[in-house]
């Protein structure tokens, strides 16, 4: 088939819309990618971006249509009939998942998917599709690739699943890598070391690579050509480096200035904090054993920290960091087995279920997925009220003034007072659990990383409504996340968490650029630098023309 | 129930907007509890007059289903049989649902030593085959349509109590439950404001659907004789009583594709319940 | 260790399981001996029924009907669990022998209905993956839910009627041949048939719709591959639930597909039992299925690690994700 010397254009996209039942979901797309480059696909949810992923791989369901054309080494992929695409798909296109957690069959050992993939090479029998496999998964930096070889997927972490998915689109030799968001599922330093190896694979394989994000410093870090998308629709297309810094188009300015990592000092300037009196939480030599399945998983070892009353603190931690054991001990929903937690100056009393309640009065908490943390079948002005109700707070007309003061002070309008959450977006669904949690007038908001399961613009709307209650009303914030670029935007001071244990904490500006522990400074690593990359994809980019 | 409460200005746009097939169950169960509440509106037949000259007579303009062996009209038969079919039915889904549904709640709901309790007691009632049950409690009572109603519904107990649980357990951990005890909720107004409204629905499908269910097993009860004995009309005693002829088989088919169509219609609301609505 | 908990889990499994059964025979003896007040007494001093002071006074004594409702209740568990079933109140035979007589019938007619309805299921769930989307799969979809409203009764009276009376493949007459067993068997299996295509279906449409199904799809699986090893495959442990789970079922089926069939089974030996008033053979025949039941299900579980892996407990997550970011 590769007879015939390849196109300069191994990708060409033309006029593609594709629609699911009469929605349509991409609209007159056209985008080109060259032989032995790569370029990012960049867009929100909802912006078709997996949708082009998928069409380009074969893969809408059944209810989408796709028109236009998708040129692939001058084939039209849309006109070809399944036999001949299920010939091309795996042998010349590779696809990496985004959730690799979830990308392998759970109940087949990895050896037998990788089997599947190895067949589409000309092997002779099945130990040399095995020498093959071995040999590709030690490629990739995969130790120990004969153990792995009889794993289940289950045994794995995310990181090694990826990796190995990653070894099973390139096993045999495809021209193109299609990669849907690869990392967003995983850790913040491993998303790095996977970005990377994708890129490595890229210049030295000569595969080109089509990479699909939500994340403009990742895409203007790593790949080429960028091509922004809104509602199914091209809003630029270019250079990474001429998009990241001359965007032209209003919504590729306000994407470059969402991102945290290309904006350090946005909120900064805008917020002068006066920290108040005294410490609003205290938390002093804390630990916690779990039992589970017969062994103990120390979750939280001998963590102490203050936070001073007016101001926002950041516990940082990628998963397995205890990050989360430690809101639930803070908010009195696990009982710790050694130290003492005080807020506001009391005690958070597990043994004493009625002081505890009063103290909630004062401590609020804001979940991770807005889309969990409402009951589905209440109204929005109800959630918001629940608080009034339950602490017998004020009579029914001042309820709900209260209620609705709370949704301006979100930036919601008075007509989703009705709605039910399933009605509104998830933007505004965290809005009204911030409203919720609000409307007691607490001293203290813990908010449990309240934008991962948002867009960036979407999260910088809440981070903005964030700061501006913080100066109105002095609250406190524990702010927990794994994402320093945003915690590096809002907040104070910061205890980086690793294992369960303080690795090192203080002020914002001395950890972040002054980091004394190695783990630390790995963390702040992985944070896209797009600035320093261009210069590093220029490299890249001679080595492999010469 | 969401579109329902969204919507409410316009009714009739909103049955409009329902599938025809779901329009056509809740006409068909219309007509079947019209018939039970009303039998002599839609026979002008005697359900118990035999005319033996009239005997076996195939379906025609007067006689919509044929007549029986002693020259009764077979549709006044079914339409008079209606009443202690459905109710017998309707009792067994409510003496189900009300203990299954209680042993459910409080097992999932209160979780350790009771819910290990009752947790076997389902396994135990889950592990005597249904039908052998009702067989067996009905043997015990009498052979009366009141007790195959009773042994039917203590027969499903243990789908309901399981259902009961698995979603109060499900709803319980939700993170909107712990979201209301972190604004103050106490255990009752958790359990009846957020747990009980979340995991209804699935439970009322059930109910519906196990009301089917039940006009099934009731059916085969009384198709083994263990019902009201004739002149009772229940559904299964004419298919049973029909089986004896078998070159008029209109006395099988007609009472069997009441029930079958009757069954259809339920379970398709059931599955609307479920699903849509 | 691993093995020693998967051992005391196995143990603990076993265990739950003589509790249900115990559960299940003394809710069965409640019933029948309890509730009702005595009435097997009372069959017994029946006029009607003709039994004689000689022939009732061992009876009583056999089953203590004289003494206290508990010694009556440990009497008679005691001796279930010795493998003593009682004596038949109307034959006068230990119904174990009746039983005996009456199983092979039965167990041959269960099975082959199992069989049958799992290649039903099978095929009615191919069908409803790969046929043309709108007629082929459309119709797949609706069968299962069309069957579960039929009656098991019809649907074996219409066998007859049509296969029997109008076709001539076989004569109810002689109901142990071997046409009227498959028919007899396709009428058990068709409701049982029903509930697993429903759970099968259902499975596989979520395996559909998985990222790894996709995943597959894009390594360039044939249609047959992907159903079978990405579809089929990862559905294998919900049916062999519900299967587990339909055996009560077909043993409660074979009651009413004995009676029209005219077999001689364990559904007809209750079917008299029930009409004659036999206590000790419903209450036999009904704690053996409650233990069949008991067994088929532990047999299921303990199936379960070998169709899926997740279920075998050998936990190195933890461990590689460190190496992973030491690596």
């Amino acid at each position: 088939m590769n007879a015939v010397s390849p196109p300069a254009d191994l990708l060409a996209i033309r006029g593609l819309s594709i629609a699911y039942g009469n929605k349509p979901a991409v609209h007159d797309v056209d985008l080109t990618l060259h032989a032995g480059r790569s370029l990012a696909l960049i867009g929100e949810s909802g912006s078709g971006k997996s949708t082009i992923a998928r069409a380009l791989c074969g893969l809408l369901p059944a209810s989408g249509t796709a028109r236009g054309r998708i040129l692939f080494q001058g084939q039209d992929l849309l006109a070809l009939p399944e036999a001949r695409l299920r010939a091309l798909r795996g042998r010349a296109i590779g696809f990496v998942p985004q959730d690799p957690q979830n990308a392998l069959n759970p109940v087949r050992s990895i050896g037998a998917q990788a089997q599947e993939a190895a067949r589409l090479l000309d092997l002779p029998d099945v130990a040399a599709r095995r020498a093959r496999i071995l040999q590709t998964f030690a490629r990739i930096g995969l130790a120990d690739p004969a153990r792995l070889y009889d794993a289940y997927p289950h045994q794995l972490s995310g990181g090694m699943l990826q990796r190995v998915l990653i070894g099973l689109a390139i096993l045999p030799g495809p021209a193109l890598i299609v990669a849907d968001e690869p990392t967003s599922a995983l850790d913040v330093t491993i998303q790095k070391r996977i970005l990377d190896l994708l890129g490595a694979l890229q210049a030295e394989l000569g595969i080109s690579l089509l990479l699909i994000t939500h994340d403009l410093a990742i895409a203007a870090e790593r790949a080429h050509d960028v091509v922004v998308l809104k509602d199914g629709q091209v809003q630029e297309r270019g250079t990474a480096d001429q998009v990241f810094r001359q965007p032209r188009s209003a919504y590729a300015r306000r994407l470059q200035a969402d991102v945290p990592a290309l904006n350090p000092e946005r909120f900064r300037a805008a917020t002068a904090r006066q920290p108040g009196a005294g410490e609003a939480i205290h938390v002093d030599g804390v630990s916690k054993t779990f039992q589970a399945e017969g062994r103990s998983v120390r979750a939280v070892q001998d963590v102490s920290f203050g936070v001073p009353a007016g101001t926002t603190h950041a516990l940082v931690g990628e998963s397995g960091s205890g990050k989360t054991t430690l809101v639930r001990l803070l908010l009195g929903l696990e009982r710790p087995d050694r130290g003492h937690i005080a807020v506001a100056g009391t005690p958070v009393a597990t043994d004493a279920p009625d002081r505890l309640r009063g103290l909630r009065r004062e401590l609020q908490l804001v979940y991770q997925n807005p889309f969990t943390s409402l009951d589905p079948t209440w109204s929005v002005g109800g959630i918001i009220a629940e608080p009034l109700q339950r602490y017998d707070v004020g009579h029914r007309g001042d309820r709900q003034a209260q209620v609705i003061e709370a949704l301006r002070a979100v930036d919601l309008p008075e007509q989703v007072l009705r709605r039910r959450p399933g009605a509104l977006s998830g933007g505004q669904r965290q809005r009204v659990a911030i409203a919720r949690a609000l409307i007691l007038r607490p001293k203290v908001l813990v908010l449990d990383e309240p934008t991962s399961a948002l867009d960036v613009t979407v999260q910088a709307g809440i981070v903005e409504v964030l700061f501006r209650l913080q100066a109105q009303l002095g609250l406190t914030y524990l702010f927990v996340s794994h994402d320093l670029a945003l915690i590096r935007q809002l907040a104070d001071s910061v205890t980086v968490l690793r294992h369960g244990q303080v690795v090192e904490q203080g002020p914002v500006a001395q950890i972040f650029s002054r980091p004394r522990e190695a783990y630390t400074r790995l963390l702040l690593d992985s944070i896209p630098r797009p600035a320093a990359a261009s210069r590093e994809s220029f490299l890249v980019d001679q080595e492999t023309e010469n | 129930m969401s579109a329902t409460t969204l919507s409410p200005p316009r009714p009739l746009a909103w049955i409009g907007a329902q599938p025809l097939a779901v329009l056509l169950a809740f006409a068909v169960l219309a007509l079947v509890v019209s018939w039970s509440a009303a039998p002599s509106l839609f026979s002008s037949h005697d359900p118990f007059l035999g005319l033996t000259a009239q005997k076996l007579l195939p379906p025609s303009a007067t006689n919509w289903f044929g007549t029986d062996h002693l020259g009764r009209d077979l549709y006044a038969r079914v339409v008079q049989g209606t009443w202690s079919s459905v109710t017998s039915a309707l009792i067994a889904t409510l003496i189900g649902l009300a203990i299954g549904g209680l042993l459910g709640l409080a097992s999932g709901f209160l979780g350790g030593w009771v819910d290990t309790v009752i947790g076997r007691l389902i396994d135990m009632l889950l592990a005597i085959p249904n039908f052998l049950l009702a067989v067996v409690i009905v043997s015990a009572f009498g052979f009366q349509t009141i007790n195959v109603a009773v042994a039917t519904g203590v027969a499903s107990v243990a789908v309901f109590a399981r259902l009961m649980r698995s979603e109060v357990m499900k709803t319980s951990t939700a993170v909107f439950v712990e979201a209301s005890v972190l604004v103050g909720g106490r255990a009752a107004h958790v359990l009846l404001r957020h747990v009980l409204p979340n995991a209804y629905r699935s439970v009322v499908a059930l109910a519906v659907l196990q009301f089917g269910t039940s006009i099934l097993t009731i059916a085969g009860l009384a198709f083994l004789g263990y019902g009201d004995p004739p002149p009772a009309a229940d559904w299964g005693l004419l298919v049973a009583n029909g089986k004896d002829y078998p070159s008029s088989p209109w006395l099988v088919f007609a009472p069997a594709t009441v029930i079958v169509v009757t069954v259809l219609a339920i379970n398709r609301i059931s599955r609307w319940i479920r699903h849509a609505a | 260790m691993t093995r020693n908990t998967s051992l005391s889990q196995a143990a603990r499994r076993i265990g739950q399981a003589l509790v249900v059964i115990l559960l299940a025979y003394s809710f069965t003896f409640l019933i029948i001996s309890v509730l009702p007040g005595d009435p097997i007494s009372n069959m017994l001093l029946d006029p009607e029924n003709g039994f004689t002071e000689e022939e009732i006074a061992p009876i009583i004594a056999h089953y203590g009907l004289d003494r206290p409702v508990l010694e009556q209740w440990w009497m008679a568990i005691s001796r279930f669990a010795l493998g003593d079933l009682g004596i038949s109140l109307r034959s006068n035979r230990p119904v174990s022998s009746m039983l005996l007589e009456a199983l092979p019938s039965t167990l041959l007619l269960a099975g082959s209905a199992m069989l049958v309805a799992l290649l039903l299921a099978l095929l009615i769930a191919y069908a409803s993956q790969n046929l043309p989307r709108r007629w082929g799969q459309g119709v797949a979809r609706v069968l299962p839910a069309l069957s579960l409203s039929v009656p098991s009764f019809v649907i074996g009276l219409v066998l007859i009627q049509v296969f029997a009376f109008q076709l001539g493949l076989f004569r109810i007459t002689q109901p142990n041949s071997l046409a009227a067993t498959f028919f007899a068997a396709l009428a058990l299996g068709i409701p049982v048939s029903a509930q697993i295509a429903e759970v099968l279906i259902a499975n596989l449409d979520h395996e559909a719709g998985q990222e790894y199904f996709a995943v597959a799809q894009a390594r360039g699986l044939r249609r047959s591959q992907l159903f079978l090893r990405h579809q089929l495959r990862p559905s294998a442990l919900p049916v062999v639930t519900m299967i587990a789970l339909s055996i009560g079922e077909l043993l409660g089926g074979s009651l009413i597909t004995e009676t029209i069939f005219g077999r001689k089974g364990v559904g007809s030996l209750v079917q008299s039992a029930v009409v004659t008033q036999d206590f000790p053979v419903l209450q036999s025949v009904v704690s053996l299925a409650a233990v069949v039941f008991v067994l088929v299900n532990l047999l299921a579980d303990l199936l379960y690690p070998l169709l899926d892996p997740r279920l075998r407990r050998r936990d190195t997550a933890a461990r590689d994700d460190t190496a992973e970011r030491l690596a």
